[in-house]
């Protein structure tokens, strides 16, 4: 359920439409964040916002506005302008009409009254604990943020579709830096949920705290192949660049994407599915994408073989054989549509206890910092280990590293992965509603290519 | 919108908080963007709203766009309670003292490119995008531009009242290439949307994509043939549009003194730039002078005043390769004993200020260009910002550009592809031997830098003159 106001804001402006098709994208969000550094809550923020997105089309020219008044002069003035533009605008000929309304895949409301009612005041006696926990276990300093928002969404045509939903989402991040004097200690933990009860903020701040004690004296080891085991915060990192890199339609056709020339191939170790599916019992999302198109199941890596890639109605209308879109729109225009945001690996069957002791010489990573595409086509990434990385060696963590550099081909990394984790953590991507959900991986020869002095 | 302001003061005034202030503005963003011949999307973002600061026991703040007295009252409350759970763990908020203004600024403009008709700029867009497609192999073509507007008004609970006017434009080129074994893509003037300016549509109209597209086009397909960059060490030439981002991310970043005093820590990170080095730390060698310019004219991170009501100014950074400054807030200032920097900025109305860059400046050298090409035996010239990482204390980086160019014996002898360098921060700065001068500096404008959560967007702007450094490792990965 969403409220009636937002419904009757989008007949405001459809009502009045002078032009072939509109499409209207409202949302409403209210966010609070308590951010804490040094111990204490150093930032606190409340935000309340409204916007209205107008696409007008003429015949195929189209034109868009975006605007947070909602007076009904404003948002006819909005639809004025949207029009104006599409009369101004060139003929996209790849363009053909907005979506027809299609029925929705059924599946929870990701929506909890726990969390839109969360306070201030309950952020900071959690904030206040896990200062106080980590105090008390010889802790220096914590950090984090602890936000907690509610997201409703609209989009409306004048093709027929008139869909909303809402999502709640509470997410926990914590780092503790053990030994401030001497800038070591480092450790992470974080947690995500669509009920802020979920969140179990001691949890997060002893993984963080004993990450922390257990990251000091810190030595320094030669860049090159290791075996590694990384943490699902790792490996979401991996796949989210991976989903940058290429699996969208949009990056196919302009042959931008490491899947081109390669559907149909195993571009992957056989055990790894990678898949997108906001309807999954343990994602976060809305059952519709941002042109109201339900949002299908997308296999996109099957089995190791490239399968598959994500559209919009744009892209599908620019295919050979039109499939027509996935659900997979951002709020248009966009040059990032269409895009996953719900993507998925499938669990293999071992712990991360059972991936270190079955390592005989090895890194184990926590996280991944600041990475960038190196060569987005070849699947080339680089970025640096953060929070902490320890050396593995007999089957055991030994030595706390200082980070490293890798400089990797992640087509090489998911091909040789050796052990997959039975179990999948769920992230927030914290653009648009993006959440992943991944296992961790042990993967042999992974390529680290620098060090640094931490 | 001084009523809202005045408003809000009253109730603020009236409150028994510490300190308060309201940041009013009203946002207009033009984007235009032509892919492959067809207008791929025109777009107004047009926001209106307020943000309002609170001590009250501990830091709060509160964005609304409900621009009403009930909309303030019920902001002023959400802040206060927001105030007051910040006090849970705090023991206080103090913040250093500033000359409070009254005053009104608008940035230097000719041509308001809000006011240039949509024909004329989506025609021009067209045009170059056309000059664009010279070769079969380009897949990509875009070319775009972009414009804000912003009305901003400050008032604080201190007596400061400033209306700010700021306009600001740029655009640019760029190609994807790709001949069924590799993909390369070349952009004008700098990658990731070209080059922005506080300046008006002059500023766009000066770019000349038109004569520029043919050039970038072709060097994009050649791209694809080029060498791969070598392996090992070094000398190498940064031009200007990578050498900003390297002066961005190895000393912006790292010289914002609230990431120095871990505030940042959860997210992008601390500094190895630590207060105990202030005055100490040789961050270059004697020649490398940067500074924080938020007085440039024409940079994209120029302003009158910051969102603290703190008058634009320019503070050394690094004087002669020494660490010498921060910027830095009130708050963080305060707890330092450095001045306070004015560089305190939000991305919009929904956003609470941090630090952020203004104009982070590489001061002229007295070389040439030309000079340093002529002076170099063997050498590669780095071109367009295409890769980038670096740590979390902004120490080991890794950048790629888009191209670069061999340089032997004093000459440029060819282009080469995916060129790579990394380093520690410190010790490539003490590597700078050589800067150009004035007549090769360029101020250019970021319009993209990330910080802090929620996630802002901030424009800041970087002057830059092509600079050379030597025993670099270059050629990173496997290719």
């Amino acid at each position: 359920m969403v409220s009636e106001d937002l419904e009757s804001s989008a007949k405001k402006i459809l009502d009045k439409v002078e032009v072939d098709e509109v499409e209207v994208l409202i949302q409403r969000k209210d966010k609070a964040l308590t951010r804490y550094a040094n111990s204490k809550i150093h930032q606190n923020v409340g935000q309340k916002d409204f916007d209205v997105s107008i696409r007008a089309i003429l015949g195929k020219k189209i034109g868009s506005v975006s605007t947070n008044s909602v007076d009904e002069k404003s948002l006819v003035d909005a639809l004025r302008r949207a029009e104006n533009i599409a009369k101004h605008q060139k003929e996209d000929p790849d363009f053909i009409v907005l979506p027809e309304p299609k029925e929705d895949r059924s599946g929870k409301e990701n929506y909890f009254e726990e969390t839109v009612g969360y306070t201030p005041d309950q952020r900071a006696e959690k904030v206040k604990e896990i200062i106080e926990y980590a105090s008390s276990k010889g802790v220096d300093r914590m950090y984090g943020a602890f936000e907690t928002e509610t997201i409703e969404v609209l989009v409306a045509n004048t093709n027929g579709i008139m869909k909303s939903s809402r999502m709640s989402k509470a997410n926990l991040t914590a780092t503790a830096i053990a030994d401030w004097d001497n800038d070591q200690g480092f450790g992470w933990s974080e947690q995500c949920s669509a009920n802020v009860k979920d969140i179990d903020h001691m949890n997060v701040a002893k993984t963080a705290v004993d990450k922390g004690l257990n990251n000091m004296d810190t030595e320094s080891i030669e860049p090159g192949e290791y075996t590694v085991v990384l943490e699902p915060l790792a490996v979401n990192t991996m796949l989210m660049y991976l989903a940058m890199m290429g699996m969208s339609a949009k990056k196919v056709q302009e042959k931008r994407s490491f899947m081109n020339g390669k559907f149909g191939e195993k571009i992957m170790d056989e055990r790894v599915n990678i898949f997108d599916d906001a309807m999954h019992d343990e994602m976060i999302g809305f059952p519709f994408d941002y042109e109201g198109v339900p949002k299908q199941r997308v296999d996109i890596v099957k089995n190791g073989i490239a399968n598959d890639v994500v559209y919009d109605s744009y892209t599908a209308g620019r295919d050979e054989e039109d499939k027509g879109s996935t659900g997979h729109a951002l709020p248009m225009p966009n040059p990032m549509s269409p895009m996953p945001l719900n993507l998925m690996m499938d669990t293999g069957d071992a712990s991360i206890q059972e991936m270190i002791e079955d390592t005989e010489k090895g890194i184990l990573v926590t996280r991944f910092n600041y990475c960038r595409p190196v060569h987005p086509v070849k699947g080339i990434l680089t970025g640096l280990t953060r929070d902490g990385t320890w050396r593995i060696e007999d089957g055991e963590v030994t030595q706390p590293l200082k980070n490293l550099r890798f400089t990797q081909n992640l087509l090489d990394a998911f091909s040789n992965v050796e052990l997959i984790g039975a179990e999948r953590v769920l992230f927030s991507l914290g653009y648009y509603p993006g959440y992943t959900s991944v296992p961790a991986m042990k993967i042999p020869k992974f390529n680290f290519t620098g060090t640094t002095e931490f | 919108m001084r009523e809202i302001t005045d408003y809000a003061i009253k109730r603020l005034e009236d409150s028994d908080i510490q300190y308060g202030d309201i940041r009013f503005s009203d946002i207009l963003i033009q984007s235009i963007q032509v892919r492959n011949g067809s207008v791929e999307s025109i777009k107004d973002n047009n926001s209106r709203g307020f943000g309002i600061r609170i001590i009250h026991g501990g830091w709060g703040f509160a964005s609304s766009s409900v621009l009403s007295k009930k909309g303030i009252d019920e902001t002023i409350n959400r802040a206060k309670k927001i105030a007051k759970a910040s006090g849970k763990t705090s023991e206080g908020v103090e913040i250093k003292d500033v000359d409070v203004y009254e005053d009104k600024y608008v940035n230097d403009y000719k041509k308001d490119p809000f006011e240039i008709d949509l024909d004329e700029k989506i025609d021009y867009l067209v045009e170059a995008n056309e000059r664009l497609n010279i070769d079969e192999k380009i897949n990509v073509r875009t070319s775009n531009f972009k414009a804000w507007r912003f009305i901003k008004e400050f008032a604080s609970t201190e007596g400061a009242r400033i209306e700010q006017e700021l306009v600001q434009c740029g655009g640019g080129l760029s190609v994807t290439a790709s001949d069924g074994d590799d993909v390369q893509t070349r952009s004008y003037p700098n990658s990731f949307g070209g080059d922005y300016s506080s300046r008006g549509y002059e500023f766009f109209e000066g770019l000349d994509l038109l004569d520029n597209a043919e050039k970038t086009a072709q060097e994009g397909v050649d791209l694809l043939k080029a060498e791969q960059c070598p392996e090992g060490k070094m000398n190498i030439i940064l031009n200007t549009n990578q050498l900003a981002l390297q002066v961005h991310e190895s000393c912006g970043h790292p010289t914002e003194l609230d990431r120095a005093l871990g505030t940042e820590a959860s997210y992008a990170g601390t500094s190895f730039m630590t207060p105990n080095k202030l005055g100490k730390l040789r961050y270059g060698s004697d020649i490398v002078h940067i500074t924080s310019d938020a007085t440039a004219k024409g940079g994209l991170g120029t302003f009158g005043y910051d969102d603290e009501g703190v008058k634009a100014k320019k503070v050394d950074l690094v004087k002669d390769g020494i660490f010498v400054g921060y910027q830095a807030s009130r708050e963080d200032a305060a707890q330092v004993d450095v001045e306070v920097s004015g560089s305190m900025r939000a991305d919009g109305w929904r956003n609470l200020p941090l630090v952020r860059m203004t104009n982070i400046n590489l001061e002229p050298g007295d070389w040439s260009r030309k000079e340093i090409i002529e002076e170099t035996d063997k050498g590669i010239i780095f071109d367009g910002i295409k890769s980038w990482s670096i740590d979390d204390k902004r120490l080991n980086f890794m950048f790629g550009t888009e191209a670069g160019y061999l340089v032997e014996d004093g000459e440029v002898k060819k282009l080469i592809k995916n060129p790579t360098y990394t380093g520690i921060t410190y010790e490539f700065w003490r590597r700078c031997n050589a800067i150009s001068g004035e007549d090769d500096w360029k101020l250019h404008g970021v319009p993209n830098c990330g910080k802090g959560e929620p996630p802002q967007v901030m424009r800041v702007g970087h002057g830059v003159a092509p600079a050379r450094f030597e025993d670099v490792t270059v050629g990173v990965g496997k290719w």
